[in-house]
């Protein structure tokens, strides 16, 4: 049940705990995120989806007095592992939040040329094929093609998330985290990122936090169920919304409690 | 318990199933004693029936289709309701062929059957035993007696054949039989694939349970 099937494996969690302080928000989490798939995470608020995502690109241990133990093992290698740069994993390993966040005072081009830049890319024309792919990927180009200039905060909402998946994309990530990204969006937005998500699966691993449990059931291949700190159930997708094994995640997806 | 709105009302999908059941269940009884008994009478009730459970097929579709949109289950809720409406339909066909078995009592009420009922009245039983395990199999949410559809289904098919044969021999013996024969071969046939369609009920009560597909036949 704790391995995914058919693919090779993205990331590998082997025995993952995180505290806040003293208190304990993820129990010993271990399972295989394939690659080149989609893997959503559900559960109720509080039961740590978040901490989970962020565990797997060290952003966990940016929060003071946060603390995580056991492997996270990314194309076999521990990111943990005390010779790792944390900002060489972020960059692999791309995050795309709840509340689209554009960096304001940014123009649309400056927004999804802003990780390149501070990677030291100054090359013109490279910055330029970079930010009109990272658009045409996250489907955002052909709205902003003839306005690159104007400032990222001016767009619509799911436009900024778009914009944000762009910003994300053009550091040429391995695997992208999304914590909830469409829970500010209309459903017409929310159609958009779910296509687009289903893209992105060709070129990329994809973990997406939602709490739409519609939208887990659309867009991911395997789906994961996590309560009160500890992971429940994790299958395929279909199986776990057709046939779940455990009588918790039964009881959450048909909505009898949570 | 949260979406109390939505259980009550699988709550009524379910008592609307029971009645389907109750109808096929009658309507095999009915019908087979109406033949038995050339009962005429007993035979265009059967015809009532069928438009009533007709009837009720068409708003057990209507409400589970309602829920899946506005309720959008999944999980036991998805395999319950998916299961209640194929329930039902695959009952409005039991009624559907009882309908036909009634035609046959119309069609042979005026002369003496060929022969006393005996083994047609017994498929008749085994397939309301059938259904009664279906309904307590819904009712308890338990697999139990499921496995004991194919047994029984097994004994109906054994039944046909007997049957198969013995009219056989009546037409074989004296051809002015052919008519009389064929109309109970008939209701024979009828009630065999009543048998199979109960017995395929089943199979998908068990996976509304259990979440696993079962082959029956
Ligand atoms: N910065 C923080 N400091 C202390 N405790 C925190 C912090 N962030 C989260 N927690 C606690 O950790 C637990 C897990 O939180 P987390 O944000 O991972 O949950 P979640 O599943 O993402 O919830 P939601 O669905 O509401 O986003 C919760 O009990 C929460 O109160
Ligand atoms: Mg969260």
């Amino acid at each position: 049940m704790q391995e995914a099937k058919e693919t090779s494996v993205k990331i590998s969690v082997e025995g993952l705990n995180a505290w806040f302080n003293t208190n304990q928000v993820l129990k010993d989490i271990s399972m295989d995120i394939a690659e080149k798939r989609i893997t959503a995470i559900i559960g109720p608020s509080g039961c740590g989806k978040s901490t989970f995502v962020r565990c797997l690109n060290r952003m966990h241990e940016v929060v003071p007095k946060a603390r995580v133990t056991g492997r996270v093992l990314l194309d076999g290698e521990d990111i943990y592992s005390a010779d790792v740069d944390p900002v060489d994993i972020r960059r692999r390993v791309g995050m795309v939040f709840q509340k689209p966040n554009p960096f304001p005072t940014m123009s649309v081009y400056d927004n999804v040329a802003a990780g390149l830049r501070l990677m030291g890319v100054r090359d013109r024309a490279r910055l330029d094929r970079v930010v009109k792919k990272s658009l045409e990927m996250s489907a955002l180009w052909d709205e902003v093609k003839g306005e690159l200039n104007k400032s990222g905060a001016s767009l619509s909402g799911g436009q900024q998330q778009r914009l944000c998946i762009a910003r994300a994309l053009a550091v040429e990530p391995e695997v992208i985290l999304m914590d909830e990204p469409c829970s500010a969006l209309d459903p017409i937005a929310t159609a958009k990122i779910e296509d687009l998500i289903a893209e992105l699966k060709k070129d990329y691993t994809v973990i997406i936090v939602t709490h739409n449990m519609q939208q887990a059931a659309r867009v991911s291949d395997y789906t994961a169920f996590f309560f009160l700190g500890e992971l429940i159930e994790y299958e395929a997708t279909r199986e776990l919304f057709e046939s779940p094994a455990d009588k918790r995640t039964e009881d959450y997806i048909t909505g009898r409690f949570g | 318990m949260v979406r109390n709105r939505f259980q009550k009302e699988m709550e009524e999908l379910r008592k609307d199933v029971r009645k389907m059941a109750e109808h096929a269940k009658n309507g095999v009884e009915t019908s087979v004693l109406s033949l038995k008994n050339q009962d005429v009478e007993m035979a265009e009730s059967i015809f009532a029936r069928e438009d009533e459970s007709d009837i009720l097929n068409l708003g057990i579709d209507d409400r589970g289709m309602k829920l899946t949109a506005l309720q959008q289950p999944v999980a036991r809720d998805l395999r319950f309701i998916s299961t209640m409406m194929k329930v039902s339909d695959n009952y409005e066909r039991v009624c559907d062929l009882t309908v036909k078995i009634a035609e046959i009592t119309l069609k042979t009420a005026k002369k003496p059957l060929l022969k006393p009922l005996v083994d047609i009245p017994r498929m008749a039983q085994t397939i309301i035993e059938m259904i009664d395990i279906n309904t307590m199999a819904i009712e308890k949410w338990k697999v139990d007696e499921i496995g004991v559809l194919n047994e029984k289904d097994d004994l109906i098919d054994a039944l046909y054949d007997q049957v198969y044969r013995e009219l056989l021999t009546f037409m074989i013996k004296d051809p002015r039989t052919i008519d009389d024969a064929t109309h109970l071969l008939f209701v024979a046939r009828y009630l065999e694939r009543i048998g199979d369609i109960v017995a395929k009920t089943g199979a998908r009560i068990h996976y509304m349970i259990t979440g696993e597909r079962i082959w029956i036949k």
